[in-house]
């Protein structure tokens, strides 16, 4: 009898939370400001970064030639390296001043001066050769592609000149080769082969959207719930202690419900419809994503109480994806930055879930190796539902004392004016 | 009534309704403040440096050892971990603990002496750009200053002057020039865009909401009567305090960046100010016209929220737009931070004579115009309040 009577009891908890669960899954799919960011905004957003970033790799910067030393010596230099994917050798031009011009221009984004004692220099036994390349910095991505590929070419043309000249003073090659370098070496850019932005990129910002279409959704509908006075931290007829958590696990299980879909999505279908590195194995992504989606959902819920109108949450926040993006540590690495920011940072679920994404997917760690990030998305989970469930039931004090005050004064006002009514009439 | 009273009414009720909501300031003046600070501090570094690499000592001899801690003692790089498993450097590396690994292969030792040129191999992590590419480099100084070394000392004891050695070290080398950014701080590269396109966001979903709250709460009557009926008198004078706020803001966005912070301009910080204007402007009548398509709070806030941010990517300053698709390029023309980092790169990087920057600023005027093209839409919606509230 006991024990039927406990099931019950537990039977009609769970249906509370089945009814806040089904109306905030009703809310989402009704509320047509909310469809479009957790839908559109989500699915739309990967296709647009695809197609922004859809050439991997910075091919053909144009760069003008200023070629004073007119020598074989240059024209090898040069033909090598306009062979570079990275290089256009688009002007030919017969002074600096020509070439700055371009520059200012915009027409090229680099400039190769060679003086003219260029073959000289390298001829003399004793003599050093100096090349001269300047780089347009307004993209780092034209002074990286630029340099990276000169350097290659001098190393090498370094290393003949070097070999030639102990040939000249009577050294054997090998000899020779093992003065200039003892040890060589050969590189391997591991996971993502090409070197591509997008790639680079892609993947930070998946995990980006994920998180911030989250945060801007839930702070819509709860600005709306305020804005339409309707209770979000109470169940009809229950004491508010009693509902928050019923509320908080109802709404956040009908968040999840829609995102886990959308994750798998995100992080499992589009890597491989766009051709980014995708060696991870797809279950522990998924496995990845639960405490991801869960931790970013709470935090979502924990901001969207300060929220009060639909927009304004949006409006606020928007930068904050920058801050974000920036604060992890995706492209500024995190060992550079100041540890104030590298301590705030970890309160932000985007940090893990991104670095994890990252390490899973692109460079095909397993859930193991990323244990720590899956370990403190799961820490943010509990802290932030304990913050969640105070917070609203905080409002909810607030509020309910509020509204019983607001009661209090109404009544006492219709006393006293009762009051002042039997006076007026005794006095009548 | 006369123009200018009615545009004196509405400037009076706007700014009551300005200081009334903590939203409108601190949405602007707060953020900015807050994106200012965090991003002048962030990247404080400037240069990446010192990123840490493992290395990965097959050989386990005296002189494999000597190598690791010379190429520790090069201080190019910071050698975190020192391990004779690939595996664990691997781990490592997915973990995100090094951008690089070094493999001093087995019997390295005995192939150095037999003068065999035993290889030494890399490898470097393309997942994180920055990261890969910046240890990348380090592990290549380190290995060149180490074999550098070794010429050095057989070259010395033949005799050699120093200056001789040092030019049969490096018979070529590179001049390199990095034009209007000589330290190639990333801070002066990406906080000189970044910040403007933060302001340029905030003015333009402030412009959406300033207007479009009006619609939502079934003001805009109120609002036009308070201009005596008079459209244009009633957007001049809700705009005027916004324009001034935000006007103030960009000024004092330049000020911050190019003389607190010390970031260089070639050409001339006044002509900069005024691109920031116009761009500020620009972004404001973008507002305009997106809250005049749409006349719905929520969409027009929604659309301008993916228009904005869309806006980093489209702009070019990180991934250039050269490298763009076609249409994507002619996309990149419809967004007003476009037009500004052009003006930005002509004038604080390449001092480029003003004429360069006639183009992109007659566009930031362009944008001006669209304001106008919604005018009688938006006018419609604000007297018949015929589109959803919500």
């Amino acid at each position: 009898m006991k024990l039927t009577r406990f099931l019950y009891r537990q039977w009609l908890k769970v249906q509370e939370v089945w009814r806040v669960y089904t109306g905030e899954l009703r809310r989402i799919f009704t509320d047509p400001g909310v469809a479009v960011i957790f839908f559109l905004a989500t699915l739309a957003y990967p296709f647009i970064y695809k197609a922004i970033y859809w050439r991997e790799q910075i091919e053909d910067i144009p760069v003008a030639v200023v070629d004073l030393s007119r020598s074989p010596e240059s024209r090898d230099f040069l033909h090598k390296w306009g062979a570079a994917p990275d290089v256009k050798l688009a002007y030919n031009c017969t002074s600096m001043a020509e070439a700055e011009r371009l520059l200012r221009d915009q027409k090229v984004h680099g400039i190769i001066y060679f003086p003219s004692d260029y073959a000289a220099q390298l001829a003399n036994p004793v003599g050093k050769a100096h090349i001269s390349l300047y780089c347009d910095m307004s993209s780092f991505l034209y002074m990286k592609g630029l340099y990276l590929s000169c350097n290659q070419v001098m190393l090498e043309k370094m290393q003949n000149v070097q070999i030639d000249r102990y040939e000249q003073m009577g050294m054997d090659k090998e000899m020779a080769w093992v003065l200039v370098q003892d040890a060589p070496y050969s590189e391997t850019a591991l996971f993502n082969p090409v070197g591509g932005y997008g790639s680079f990129l892609i993947p930070a910002v998946l995990m980006l959207i994920l998180h911030q279409t989250l945060l801007f959704g839930i702070c819509m509908l709860g600005g709306t719930a305020r804005e339409e006075n309707r209770q979000l931290f109470r169940i009809e007829g229950r004491p508010r202690s009693y509902s928050v958590v019923r509320i908080i696990g109802g709404r956040s299980a009908a968040y999840f419900t829609v995102y886990y879909a959308l994750a798998c999505i995100l992080a499992l279908l589009l890597p491989r419809l766009f051709g980014l590195p995708h060696v991870g194995n797809p279950f522990d992504i998924m496995r990845f994503m639960v405490p991801y989606l869960l931790s970013t959902i709470f935090f979502s819920m924990c901001v969207s109480i300060f929220v009060r109108n639909r927009e304004s949450g949006m409006v606020l926040f928007i930068s904050s994806s920058l801050i974000f993006l920036f604060m992890a540590g995706i492209s500024w690495p995190k060992e550079l930055m100041p540890g104030s920011w590298v301590m705030l940072s970890h309160a932000i679920p985007y940090t893990w879930g991104a670095h994890g994404f990252i390490h899973i997917n692109t460079m095909g760690a397993s859930l193991w190796t990323t244990r720590e990030e899956y370990k403190v998305l799961w820490i943010l989970t509990a802290v932030y539902f304990a913050a969640a469930c105070l917070l609203l039931f905080i409002t909810g004090y607030i509020h309910e004392r509020e509204h019983e005050r607001s009661f209090h004064e109404r009544l006492n006002r219709k006393i006293t004016e009762i009051k002042h009514k039997i006076v007026h009439e005794n006095a009548v | 009534m006369k123009y200018f009273s009615k545009i004196h009414n509405v400037l009076k009720r706007e700014l009551r309704q300005m200081f009334c909501r903590p939203l409108y300031l601190f949405a602007s003046i707060g953020v900015m403040a807050l994106s200012t600070f965090f991003f002048l501090t962030l990247m404080s570094k400037g240069a990446a440096q010192q990123m840490p690499v493992a290395v990965v000592d097959h050989d386990q001899t005296s002189i494999s050892r000597r190598l690791t801690h010379e190429l520790a003692a090069t201080q190019a790089a910071d050698v975190m971990l020192i391990t004779s498993s690939f595996s664990e450097a691997r781990e490592a590396m997915q973990q995100g603990q090094v951008y690089g690994i070094i493999v001093i292969p087995e019997k390295f030792y005995a192939d150095l002496v037999a003068m065999h040129r035993p290889q030494l191999d890399f490898y470097v992590t393309n997942a994180y750009t920055v990261g890969g590419n910046t240890a990348y480099k380090q592990l290549l100084t380190m290995v060149n200053l180490t074999s550098g070394a070794f010429q050095r000392e057989v070259l010395r004891k033949k005799g050699m002057p120093d200056y001789v050695i040092m030019n049969r070290i490096q018979p070529v080398s590179i001049d390199a020039h990095m034009i209007g950014n000589p330290w190639s701080n990333y801070s002066i590269y990406l906080t000189s865009v970044i910040l403007p396109g933060i302001l340029g966001l905030i003015v333009l979903m402030l412009t959406i909401f300033a207007i479009g709250y009006e619609l939502k709460t079934q003001t805009s009557r109120e609002w036009l009567d308070a201009a005596g009926g008079n459209y244009t008198a009633a957007m001049i004078g809700k705009l005027i305090p916004y324009t001034i706020l935000f006007v103030v803001l960009g000024i004092g966005c330049s000020l911050i960046l190019f003389q607190f912070a010390g970031f260089p301009v070639k050409g001339s910080l006044p002509r900069l100010m005024g691109a920031m204007v116009l761009f500020v402007m620009a972004m404001e009548s973008m507002g305009i016209f997106l809250i005049g398509c749409l006349p719905t709070l929520r969409d027009a806030i929604s659309i301008g929220a993916l228009y904005g941010m869309l806006g980093f990517s489209l702009s070019g300053f990180t991934y250039p737009v050269m490298n763009m698709l076609p249409a994507v390029q002619a996309l990149s023309y419809l967004v007003p931070l476009r037009h500004y980092y052009l003006i930005y790169v002509n004038e604080a990087l390449m001092g480029a004579p003003v004429q360069n920057s006639l183009v992109p600023a007659a566009s930031l005027c362009a944008f001006m115009f669209l304001a106008m093209t919604t005018g009688m839409r938006l006018r419609g919606a604000l007297i018949h309040q015929n589109y959803p509230l919500k």
